[in-house]
C-alpha cells in the first residue's frame, strides 16, 4: 500500500471532479430578452428569459435595472413574474440620451433575494433619434443600483453562450495540462536514459509519451464538442480557414510526436533506437515550447486567451471552479501516470518475451 | 581555438566536395526553375499573397532537399574517422554553418527566379531580407539536427520530411507573418517582436542542437 497511494489518490480526486463537477447547479443568469433593439422614447416591456432562476420564490420583489455605465442606471417602471424562469419587464426610455453615441448598449441587472444578482451584458440596444447629450443629462432619472442579493449556497458561475458547458473546463483544460506533465515527464525519462544508458528509461518515456498522446486526442475531441456547442453547429475542425489556432497547434503537437513514434518504428536496434528517439523527444519538447508563444498570436481566434477572449483567471473562474479545476488537473495527471506505469511494465513484459 | 579551426577545415571539406560534384547546388536550382516555371505558366498574374505563400512553400522544399542528404553521404567508417579526429560539436556546428550559407544561397536564387519570372512583389526590402536570412538560420539549424536523426535510417528522405515539418512549423509562420509584412500585405507595429521571437527559436534551437549531437554521434 506504501507505494500505491498516489493510485488511490488520482482515482479518489477524479471522482470528486466528476460527481462535484457535474452535479453542482449553475448560478442563476439570464438567457434572452425580448425585444433587443428599441428607439429613445419609447415604453418598453422586455420579456426576459431566465435561466435556474426562482422569481415566483422570492419573499421581496424583483427588482431590475437597466445599467448604462458605473454610475448610471434606469430602475424598472414595472414588474411582473409570469413564471420562476419568466419576467415582463417595463422601461421608460428618455427621448434623449446622456452620451454623443447614436447607439448605445445597456446591461440588463436583475436582483431577488433567492438568486441574488443576475447580469446580461449589451442586452438592449438604444437608438437614439437625435443626439443631444445635455439634454439627455437633464431628462436622465438616476437610480443607483444598491443592496444587490448574494446567492446563497454553491455554485458554478453563469456565462453567456457558455452556459452548462463551462463544466468541460475540467475535462478539455484539465487533460491538456496532464498531457503536458505526461510530456514533460518523457522528455525526463529520456534525459535519464542519455544520462546513465538503462533501457527502461526508454521504455518509461515511450509509455509516457503514449499516454500523453492518447490524452491530447482526448483533449482534442472534447474540445472540438465544445467548440461545436458554444460556436456554432458549423464549426468543422478539418476546415482548415475557420479553425482555431490553438487546436491547430495542437494538432502539430501531435504530428511532433506522431514523427515520434514513426522514428521508433524505423530502427530495430533497441540501443539505437532509444538513443535517436531520446534525442528527438528532448529536441521536439523544447522547438514546441516556443509553439505554444508564437502560433496564438499569429491570428485571432474565438478561443480563451486569444483576440480579447478571456480565459482562465479573471471572473470565469471562480473559486467555485478552482476548488474542482485544480484537483481536476492533479487527478487526470495522476491516472494518466498510472497509465503510463502499467503501459510500462506491458513493454518491459513484451520485450522478456521477444527475448525468449 | 581547436574547435574553430576544425570546424573551418571541416566547412572547407563540405565546400571542396560540393565544388567538385556540383550536385546539390545544380539540382537545388533546377527544382526551383521548375517549380516557379509551373506556378508562373499555371497562374497568369501571382498575386502578392499567393506570391508569399508559395514561396516560403518552394524554399521549405528545396532546403529540405539540400539539407538531408548532408549526414547521408557520410557513410559509416568515413564517420567513424571523423570521431577518432575531432570534436562532435565541430562536425554539427561545421554541417549548420554550411547550411546556413546554401540556404542564403537557394532562398536568394529562388527569390531570384520568382522575381524573373512571377513579378518582384517585394516592397521593402530591408525587411525581406532579414526575412531570408534568420529563416534561412532557424530552417538550416532544425533541418541538420533532424537529418543528423534521419542519417541513421534507411529511409532517410521520408523520416526527415515527418520529423521536420511540425518542428518547423512556429518559424515558417512567423516568417510568412514577417515577410507579408515586407510585401505590404499587412501593416503590423509588432514586428520587431516576431525578430525577437525568431532570433530566440534560432538560439533555442542552435543550444539544443549543440547540446545534444555528441549523443548522436556515440554510435
Amino acid at each position: 500500500m506504501k507505494n500505491h497511494w498516489w493510485k488511490a489518490l488520482g482515482v479518489i480526486i477524479l471522482l470528486y471532479t466528476f460527481t462535484a463537477g457535474m452535479l453542482l447547479p449553475l448560478k442563476p443568469g439570464i438567457v434572452a430578452v425580448n425585444p433587443s433593439a428599441v428607439r429613445t422614447g419609447d415604453t418598453v416591456t422586455l420579456s426576459v428569459q431566465g435561466y435556474n432562476t426562482f422569481f415566483t420564490q422570492s419573499k421581496t420583489p424583483v427588482r431590475a435595472w437597466l445599467k448604462l455605465d458605473e454610475q448610471r442606471a434606469l430602475a424598472a417602471e414595472d414588474i411582473e413574474v409570469i413564471s420562476d424562469n419568466a419576467l415582463r419587464v417595463s422601461f421608460d426610455i428618455p427621448a434623449h440620451l446622456p452620451v454623443s453615441r447614436r447607439v448605445q448598449d445597456f446591461t440588463l441587472l436583475l436582483d431577488n433575494d433567492v438568486d441574488g444578482a443576475s447580469v446580461l451584458p449589451s442586452a438592449l440596444l438604444v437608438t437614439q433619434d437625435s443626439i443631444q447629450p445635455e439634454r439627455g443629462e437633464a431628462l436622465w432619472a438616476n437610480s443607483p443600483i444598491t443592496d444587490l442579493h448574494e446567492k446563497s449556497g454553491i455554485t458554478f458561475p453563469f456565462r453567456n453562450i457558455l452556459a452548462e458547458t463551462i463544466r468541460n473546463t475540467y475535462f478539455h483544460v484539465a487533460l491538456w495540462f496532464a498531457m503536458l506533465f505526461l510530456f514533460i515527464g518523457g522528455v525526463i525519462s529520456s534525459v535519464r536514459y542519455l544520462a546513465n544508458n538503462d533501457l527502461n528509461a526508454d521504455y518509461r518515456a515511450q509509455a509516457q509519451t503514449t499516454v500523453g498522446l492518447i490524452f491530447g486526442l482526448l483533449g482534442l475531441i472534447t474540445g472540438i464538442i465544445w467548440a461545436r456547442n458554444t460556436w456554432g453547429a458549423g464549426y468543422k475542425f478539418w476546415n482548415l480557414r475557420e479553425v482555431d489556432v490553438k487546436q491547430a497547434m495542437t494538432m502539430v503537437a501531435l504530428f511532433v510526436y506522431l514523427a515520434y513514434f514513426v522514428l521508433r518504428m524505423a530502427f530495430e536496434d533497441a540501443e539505437r533506437k532509444a538513443r535517436l528517439s531520446a534525442v528527438y523527444n528532448i529536441f521536439a519538447f523544447v522547438a514546441l515550447i516556443p509553439l505554444i508563444y508564437v502560433v496564438p498570436r499569429l491570428t485571432d481566434s474565438l478561443h480563451p486567451g486569444s483576440g480579447g477572449n478571456p480565459a482562465l483567471g479573471g471572473e470565469d473562474l471562480d473559486n467555485t471552479m478552482r476548488m474542482i479545476f485544480y484537483p481536476a488537473i492533479i487527478g487526470w495527471t495522476l491516472l494518466g501516470f498510472w497509465m503510463a506505469q502499467l503501459y510500462y511494465r506491458l513493454i518491459k513484459a513484451q520485450m522478456r518475451v521477444d527475448e525468449g | 581555438m581547436g574547435l574553430i579551426k576544425e570546424t573551418l577545415a571541416l566547412m572547407r571539406k563540405d565546400l571542396v566536395l560540393e565544388w567538385r560534384g556540383k550536385y546539390a547546388l545544380s539540382g537545388i536550382l533546377l527544382y526551383v526553375f521548375s517549380t516557379v516555371f509551373i506556378i508562373y505558366t499555371s497562374f497568369d498574374e501571382v498575386e502578392p499573397k499567393a506570391w508569399n505563400t508559395l514561396f516560403w512553400v518552394v524554399l521549405l522544399f528545396a532546403s529540405i532537399s539540400a539539407i538531408v542528404k548532408s549526414f547521408v553521404q557520410e557513410n559509416s567508417p568515413r564517420q567513424l574517422y571523423y570521431y577518432s579526429l575531432t570534436n562532435p560539436i565541430a562536425v554539427i556546428l561545421s554541417k549548420t554553418l554550411y547550411n546556413i550559407g546554401l540556404l542564403m544561397v537557394v532562398s536568394l536564387l529562388t527569390w531570384a527566379c520568382f522575381a524573373l519570372m512571377a513579378g518582384n512583389a517585394v516592397k521593402d526590402n530591408s525587411q525581406f531580407f532579414l526575412a531570408l536570412f534568420l529563416g534561412s538560420v532557424g530552417l538550416s539549424i532544425t533541418f541538420t539536427f533532424v537529418a543528423a536523426i534521419a542519417g541513421k535510417a534507411d529511409h532517410s528522405a521520408t523520416l526527415q520530411a515527418i520529423m521536420s515539418f511540425p518542428l518547423v512549423l512556429p518559424i515558417l509562420l512567423t516568417l510568412i507573418r514577417l515577410s507579408a509584412n515586407a510585401l505590404r500585405l499587412e501593416q503590423d507595429s509588432s514586428i520587431s517582436d516576431d525578430i525577437a521571437i525568431l532570433a530566440g527559436i534560432d538560439l533555442l534551437s542552435l543550444g539544443m542542437a549543440l547540446l545534444l549531437f555528441p549523443f548522436l554521434w556515440r554510435e
